[in-house]
């Protein structure tokens, strides 16, 4: 008996020697339709590219941009140059070169922006410099390092020009410094804030500490009802999905109005447990306008994000299995341990990191329940953009913001790579 | 809403059946309860949050329609409502028609490109709305469109399209590209195929895309707070304030409006879903 | 043999409105390889689900080895199962799943090594005993399957459509190797498949379920020769199926006028009386082609319509006997199909014990 031929002989030639002409032939075809399929993708990306990429990415650019006083005082930073605080004040040259820059600077009206960004570093610094700028005058000419120290003894110290040159470079690391509680003291070197300032660090381990509670307490929330969700027949399943659902689809702010209502000192929960004389007039609890409130209302406006993945890989699981486990002789808790929990995890994964990732982006809950201690990274952003207008800082700590997100992200596609 | 339980169970594990059907009646009473609260308390007469021993006891003078009245009357209310509209319908059209060509393009792509085109596209998704808002103030300062409806719906649009764009390839997913083939081979042309067959396949996720494209449009507040004016407020923007400035009932009966209209657009999703689900079912049947 | 399984008077419905299983008596002797052969959604997966206790019946009793089974829930029954694709708990190696039972039962962990490596030894899978279920072929995971089911010695053993996802030579093969260790472990099975040549094979007993009801339990020899009723002969093998109305009774046969004038002797399986509607059933094979005198008891003519080469053998349908082709089928040997072209008249004959006289088929 001879052996049949293989379907590769039959075929005779191996495809390596096809001819080259038809490989090109086909190779044209091939970019041909990519290109007409990549052509509908294309608006999109003009759109996205348009109102998300170029935006943030400009943004992120202001977090090393420092162009206020490398622009605005280029002489004094010139006659700074080879300067340092240790070698007391500085030349003539620089105080002749400071005149000359804020006579021009008075001149554009710009005087005012860089005093702004010098104060962010040096309190004090715009004052100084507006009034500086008021009183200066011909006179001053003879010897300004004189008349400087006559309009303010601080131009008399090492201090202020060494914080000028520190904040004179076209493009600085001055923001991640200060985004990340470090400053540096007038000789340059880089130390960390003092005690009562690192708000920053403190933030940002508020706002992990925030998102992982909130991750686990979704945790704990989801899966019974994933599991119910799984595992019920088809229309109870539908029906209980609306009840998932409709949160999700109800505006995040009138949830946040319902939680008020709830919760707050003179809330429906507050008030019920007075007049069932659980609690006191005088002992209402704090529910809400802190890190309690930012918990709970965090839970349930992220808690579907959590039920919906855990639930899609729940249903996956194939029932035989946990009967298998039974049928070997696996008590059902056992079964449940043994079998059908660890094939939950990767729902478990997604869902946590989803809510994870959401939650360290907060905003609206934080700053509307939130009260003093419940604010997150998000809150301080917003606050450098809108009322500090510190951009650059703003900048900073969204940069920041994302690398820890991409981080996150990006164990959570190791976790799930691992687990297969 | 209970699970069955197997006759052959022994005693604990019925004691834990009680349990974990009492856990998920507790749980779901959490996800619901607080939406369904604000309704009798938007019927409030007081100008309270909280329910009145009057309104407790169901005495009819404790309810009126007092808010609502408010709500109508008020002019900057009924702007917020009109601006709110207008932005979340021209997101919508903008997301959801690039959205789902874009889907169709996604379709056809290498699986490796379409990886890299997608997280680029749902990035948007996962990026903190407090980043997104300020870098879209400077940018739209920077070019004129800050303090335009122009420039508030185009970044609603770009929020809302990755959703439309994932529900269109899920749906396309289980397309079967064999119908367009059959088209082209009785004769139709590459427009007439996408109406007639493309289209109606796909309908449901294009549906469904638009609306929680609209929902998000809708729901969004962070990019309105950095972007409009006065009077470009919409109603998110507007309860904002109610919520930060001076908590009065009307800004429940606006959250009981809301609340209708997201029940009714849900339910509205979930039909256009089974319905969807359904045609899938019998087509493989057979 | 003494009796290991009853199910007494087993009725099941799921939804309260139609029955699954209708009123099901059905014994299993110690030792025995039983199959439930049946069509898809006939209710054989519901019987094992019972069986092994993941289903309540909702009236009848199920009893093993002289225990009630009623109250006892799953993990306490000792009843290996094989499942449809199955049910390797993917996140354990195959060791792992092996030792699974084991590890539930507590034994020491020298005798739990033991046993797996014993256990892959028989499936042939020692080189794959760290692998996952996933990193596997579909007939080694069927065999691992089969030792999980066996590992922890149980006295019965469920087996649903265990090769149903395998292509056809392996198929046959693990039909062998599972009557080899039945053979050798001499453990009693219940073996669930809707493929009648795999129930001929391998099976003690047969028990034909279709619509809820055992149709006919038997060993296969007989289910072959002598099916209880139609819907049996229709289900296993070919069969020409011939409408008529019996004319009389003789013993153990009777005559069936097939046409005006036209009757025939046949062997009395499911009619009772004269005058009632019959279905007579002749096997393709056990058809001749112009009869030699005397060789057959029953010789009809009829007109050839088609021929169709097979290899080994050679089927041909015929006009004239009712209103479906009526098949032959021919040994290949030389010169058999001389006679068959297609247009020729042909006479065609079988004895009468080839011929059943069955209940009426419904329509
Ligand atoms: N868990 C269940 N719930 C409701 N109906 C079921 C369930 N399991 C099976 N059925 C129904 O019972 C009938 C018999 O199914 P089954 O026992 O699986 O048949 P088989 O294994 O012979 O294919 C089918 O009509 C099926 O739809
Ligand atoms: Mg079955």
């Amino acid at each position: 008996m001879s052996a049949p031929l293989s379907a590769e002989q039959m075929a005779g030639a191996s495809p390596t020697a096809m001819p080259a002409d038809i490989e090109k032939a086909a190779r044209r075809v091939e970019r041909r339709q990519a290109f007409s399929a990549a052509l509908l993708v294309l608006p999109l990306i003009v759109l996205i590219a348009f109102a998300f990429l170029i935006p943030v990415g400009l943004l992120l650019f202001k977090s090393i941009d420092n162009p206020v006083v490398a622009e605005g005082l280029p002489e004094t930073l010139t006659a700074l140059q080879s300067w340092s605080p240790a070698d007391g004040l500085p030349s003539d040259a620089a105080y002749t070169g400071l005149k000359r820059d804020i006579e021009k600077a008075k001149a554009e009206g710009t005087l005012g922006v860089i005093g702004a960004r010098l104060n962010q570093d040096t309190p004090g610094a715009r004052s100084l410099l507006q009034a500086t700028g008021r009183r200066l005058d011909a006179t001053t000419d003879a010897d300004p390092h004189q008349a400087f120290i006559a309009i303010d003894k601080r131009w008399g110290e090492p201090e202020i020009f060494g914080a000028i040159r520190n904040a004179g470079d076209r493009y600085t690391l001055n923001y991640y410094l200060n985004a990340l509680d470090l400053t540096r003291n007038t000789a340059g070197d880089i130390i960390a804030k003092p005690e009562g300032q690192r708000l920053h660090i403190n933030l940002f381990i508020r706002t992990v500490w925030v998102s992982a509670l909130t991750a686990f307490v979704c945790f704990l929330l989801a899966y019974p009802i994933a599991y119910l969700l799984a595992h019920l027949p088809a229309r109870r399943a539908n029906l209980l999905m609306i009840v998932v659902l409709l949160p999700f689809w109800t505006s995040i702010l009138v949830r946040i109005t319902s939680w008020i209502a709830l919760l707050q000192k003179q809330g429906v929960v507050n008030d019920a447990l007075a007049s069932l004389g659980v609690i006191g007039e005088a002992g209402r609890l704090a529910l809400i306008y802190n890190m309690t409130g930012t918990i709970i209302v965090g839970t349930h406006i992220l808690l579907p994000f959590f039920v919906l993945p855990l639930y899609s890989v729940m249903k996956t699981v194939n029932p035989n299995l946990v009967r298998a486990a039974t049928s070997l002789g696996a008590s059902p808790f056992t079964a449940f341990r043994r079998v059908y929990f660890p094939l939950t995890v990767p729902g478990i994964f997604a869902g946590s990191s989803l809510v994870f990732i959401l939650c360290t982006g907060y905003f609206i809950t934080p700053a509307l329940v939130g009260g003093q201690n419940g604010q997150l990274i998000s809150n301080i952003i917003a606050y450098h953009m809108q009322q500090s207008l510190n951009w650059g800082l703003a900048a900073a700590l969204s940069t920041l913001l994302l690398v820890m997100i991409g981080i996150v992200y990006f164990l959570y596609t190791r976790l799930v790579r691992d687990q297969r | 809403m209970f699970l069955p339980m197997s006759p052959t169970a022994g005693p604990l594990e019925r004691l834990w059946h009680v349990v974990f059907s009492g856990l998920c009646l507790a749980i779901f009473a959490f996800l619901i309860l607080p939406l369904v609260i604000v309704v009798p308390l938007s019927f409030n007469a007081e100008a309270y949050f909280t329910f009145t021993r009057e309104m407790l006891s169901l005495s009819p003078e404790a309810f009126s329609l007092r808010w609502y009245r408010e709500l109508f009357t008020n002019p900057q209310w009924a702007a917020a409502f009109r601006n709110s509209l207008f932005v979340a319908v021209g997101a919508t059209l903008i997301a959801t028609t690039l959205g789902t060509v874009a889907a169709l393009g996604l379709a056809k792509l290498k699986p490796a490109l379409r990886a890299s085109v997608m997280i680029l596209l749902l990035s948007p998704m996962i990026i903190p709305i407090v980043i997104v808002a300020a870098a879209l103030y400077f940018f739209f300062t920077a070019i004129g469109l800050a303090q335009t409806l122009t420039g508030l719906i185009l970044a609603h649009a770009m929020l809302g399209a990755p959703f439309v764009v994932t529900t269109v390839l899920a749906t396309l997913s289980g397309f079967d590209w064999n119908l367009v083939r059959a088209a082209a081979s009785l004769g139709a042309g590459p427009v007439h195929t996408f109406r007639k067959v493309t289209l109606p396949a796909i309908a449901p996720g294009v549906i469904s895309g638009g609306l929680f494209a609209f929902i998000t449009s809708l729901d969004e507040v962070v990019v309105v707070m950095f972007l409009a004016s006065v009077d470009q407020r919409t109603v998110p923007r507007q309860m904002w304030s109610g919520i930060r400035e001076q908590l009065s009932p009307t800004i429940l009966a606006a959250a009981t409006l809301l609340i209708v209209a997201s029940f009714l657009l849900l339910l509205f999703a979930e039909m256009i879903r089974r319905r969807n689900e359904a045609a899938r079912a019998s087509t493989h049947e057979d | 043999m003494t009796s290991l399984v009853s199910l007494r008077g087993i009725q099941k419905t799921y939804d309260g409105k139609q029955l699954v299983v209708k009123n099901l008596d059905l014994e299993v002797s110690e030792g025995e390889f039983l199959t439930l052969l049946g069509p898809s959604g006939s209710g054989k997966t519901t019987v094992l689900m019972m069986l092994a206790g993941f289903e309540t019946p909702t009236t009848g009793e199920i009893v093993i080895a002289g225990q009630h089974m009623t109250r006892l829930p799953p993990q306490k029954r000792g009843i290996g199962m094989v499942f449809q694709n199955y049910a390797l708990f993917p996140n354990m190696s195959v060791a792992e799943n092996l030792a699974f039972p084991l590890e539930v039962r507590k034994l020491p962990t020298v005798e739990l090594r033991d046993r797996v490596e014993k256990s892959l030894a028989m499936v042939r899978l020692t080189p794959f005993a760290d692998r996952r279920p996933s990193q596997l072929s579909g007939g080694q995971q069927q065999r691992v399957a089969l030792a999980r089911a066996l590992i922890f010695e149980p006295r019965l053993v469920l087996m649903d459509e265990p090769l149903g996802a395998l292509d056809k030579n392996l198929r046959e093969q693990m039909q062998y190797e599972i009557k080899q260790i039945h053979a050798r472990l001499g453990v009693t099975v219940v073996y669930v498949t809707h493929d009648q040549s795999e129930a001929l094979t391998m099976s003690d007993r047969v028990a034909v379920f279709n619509d809820g009801i055992i149709q006919q339990i038997c060993p296969p020899k007989e289910l072959y020769e002598r099916p209880g009723n139609s819907f049996v002969a229709g289900f296993i093998g070919e069969n020409n199926r011939l409408s008529g109305v019996v004319r009389k009774i003789i013993d153990d046969e009777c005559l069936v006028e097939i046409a005006p004038g036209v009757t025939v002797k046949a062997r009395k399986v499911g009619v009772h009386a004269t005058a009632e509607p019959t279905t007579l059933s002749i096997r393709p094979e056990r058809v001749k082609i112009s009869p030699q005198a005397g060789e057959v008891d029953t010789v009809i003519a009829g007109e050839v319509e088609s021929v169709l080469y097979h290899g080994d053998h050679i089927r041909a349908h015929l006009r004239g006997l009712g209103p479906a082709p009526f098949v032959v089928k021919l040994p290949n040997t030389n010169g058999a199909a001389a006679t068959l072209v297609a247009g020729a008249s042909v006479s065609i004959g079988w004895a009468s014990r080839d011929c059943l006289a069955l209940d009426l088929m419904e329509a």
